[in-house]
């Protein structure tokens, strides 16, 4: 059949445009308006440990730092939880409990971010408090509160998808695994997990996005305390105690401050540009793997 | 610079804001939000006013928000600084005295219940500076001190720096954990132990969080009680303003006039802070 240029394709043509147009208006806007902290700063921008906007230091490294533990650690907790319940609702469950226990966990995920954020304040900043007596914590805003606090927000998206992911491995392949004598553990662990990888490990990749650009549950329990570089990376330490992430730094009332100042904007420019190049980098990875992981089943 | 930004923004935003034209937007301060939105739900329901407030960024969001034409009030709590002033060349910042107000030097109850019931210039300096760590070494428990500083740019912060330094510039750089708002200032303090903050001292409720006096050099300890506050022997009090682009006009003026008449002043008297009339 001929293609026609029909309506409805010329206008998801122009409006499809339009989207990826503003992606990429954003992104130039970003890179001009952080030239003159790059100019001002070089590298450093990215390497130095030092954030005082009254003397015109910027170093990102301890908000870079941050994101990465407070996100990593979120993955880390909701990735077990996430596939887990995922497994056991594709594999065990019926199909409409199945749907039921699906549609409830995507409710999780239309909580908007505030009122986890008020959750966090009210229960986990105290529990995380106790909980850490042992290691005399200063408070209960610390990395590690953030991270619990950013795991239930990611776990629907991780759930979710790692059961599309599961449910994707045909139900033919389920059948031979049995009828060569296989139980329902061994077909779990043998047939849909490694068919499904990844997507699952896309699945996971998703959830990582979301958890590096959530910022207002985040901002209100990690204590937003600037330059914590750690004197040991390898330890428990930065995760018990305030930091600060990219997100709660663009949150903070120092962008209103920032205004006028061409370098003090630039940085905070800077930083929704590291930001947005880190997500981008990820959901990237997770659409190519999604991708693959679709066509090898079609093939 | 942050021109285009806002530019872009005005570009997707005009279609539905033109809607709500003579919206009178108001933003900044949570302390003179207090009276300020009680205010605002009185014009709204009495002269149909529509009025959106906020508290983004607080003093210092209200006055670049002013800066930038976003709002036509300002709420704050600190004054205009030169800096601030030179960052806006076109706007004309009035300040419109409503009110005035103290910062409290507030601690948890195990502080307050372990006898730290006062502190010096000299002792507030140290710990901002980090020399005093353990409320053991001003005469408190042996507990370490959770110092929750406001952020930079909230009128709080200023007036607290002010009163160590003698002004924000000469205040040393340091990192703490960093609260935003009154409440959330409150909330942090309240269920921390050994914690210490600023804040505004009519939100300091006795109950949960305690306000520290000041004790001076000749060892008299002055509470922030509004007779301290209203004959300036209390170091920490700070006027509060609405800001203005000129004089104000139209639906602005209206609010100001509010304000300053008696039953505005009520509303400013009624969240704990002094009246225009009360002040020497």
């Amino acid at each position: 059949m001929v293609s026609r240029w029909s309506f409805t394709k010329i206008s998801t043509f122009f409006f499809s445009l339009v989207a990826a147009g503003i992606m990429v208006a954003m992104l130039v806007l970003l890179i001009v308006q952080s030239i003159p902290v790059w100019k001002h700063e070089g590298w450093s921008f990215l390497t130095g440990t030092k954030w005082f906007m009254r003397t015109h230091e910027f170093g990102a490294a301890p908000m870079i730092l941050g994101t990465v533990l407070v996100s990593f650690t979120a993955l880390l907790l909701a990735g077990p939880v996430g596939i887990g319940a995922a497994v056991f609702a594709s594999e065990f469950l019926p199909a409409r409990l199945r749907l039921a226990v699906k549609i409830i966990i995507e409710l999780l995920a239309g909580v908007p971010a505030v009122v986890y954020g008020l959750l966090g304040v009210l229960f986990l900043r105290n529990w995380i408090y106790d909980l850490l007596t042992p290691f005399d914590p200063l408070s209960g805003d610390t990395l590690l509160t953030g991270a619990v606090l950013l795991a239930v927000m990611i776990l629907p998206t991780v759930m979710t998808l790692a059961d599309d992911a599961l449910r994707s491995v045909p139900a033919a392949q389920r059948t031979a695994a049995r009828g060569l004598g296989l139980n329902s553990t061994e077909v779990v662990l043998h047939v849909s997990l490694p068919q499904s990888a990844r997507g699952l490990l896309a699945a996971l990749l998703l959830g990582l996005g979301r958890a590096l650009g959530e910022a207002i549950a985040v901002f209100l329990v990690v204590g937003r305390q600037d330059n914590q570089w750690p004197e040991k990376l390898l330890s428990i330490n930065p995760l018990i105690e305030s930091g600060q992430t990219i997100t709660t730094k663009l949150a903070s009332s120092e962008t209103n401050i920032a205004y006028g100042d061409p370098i003090h904007w630039g940085a905070i420019c800077g930083l929704a540009l590291i930001l947005m190049l880190m997500v981008a980098g990820i959901t990237l990875a997770s659409a190519s793997l999604q991708f693959f992981s679709r066509s090898r089943h079609a093939s | 610079m942050k021109v285009h930004l806002f530019a872009l923004l005005a570009l997707i935003g005009t279609p539905l804001l033109s809607v709500q034209a003579d919206t009178l937007k108001i933003n900044g301060s949570t302390t003179v939000n207090l009276p300020a939105a009680e205010a605002s739900e009185i014009l709204r329901s009495e002269k149909k006013m529509d009025i959106q407030i906020d508290t983004q960024g607080g003093s210092a969001g209200g006055i670049s928000m002013l800066g930038e034409g976003l709002v036509q009030i300002g709420m704050i709590s600190k004054h205009v600084s030169d800096e601030e002033r030179a960052k806006f060349p076109k706007v004309t910042f009035k300040e419109i005295q409503v009110g005035e107000d103290a910062v409290a030097l507030i601690v948890s109850a195990d502080v307050w219940e372990g006898g730290v019931k006062s502190i010096t210039k000299q002792q507030a300096a140290d710990i901002y500076e980090g020399k005093i760590k353990n409320w053991k070494q001003i005469g408190g428990p042996d507990k370490r001190i959770a110092f929750f500083n406001k952020e930079p740019g909230r009128g709080t912060w200023e007036v607290f720096v002010h009163w160590v330094y003698g002004s924000p510039k000469k205040a040393p750089q340091v990192s703490f954990p960093e609260v935003g708002g009154n409440e959330e200032t409150r909330n942090k303090v309240a269920s921390t132990k050994g914690a210490l903050s600023q804040l505004s001292s009519s939100w300091a409720d006795g109950k949960t969080v305690f306000a520290l006096s000041i004790k001076t050099e000749d060892g008299k300890e002055i509470s922030p009680a509004n007779e301290n506050i209203a004959n300036r022997s209390y170091p920490l009090s700070r006027p509060l303003f609405l800001l203005t682009n000129g004089e104000p006009t139209g639906d602005t003026k209206t609010f100001v006039d509010f304000m300053l008449s008696d039953r505005g002043q009520d509303l400013v008297k009624k969240h704990g802070y002094l009246k225009l009339s009360e002040l020497k």
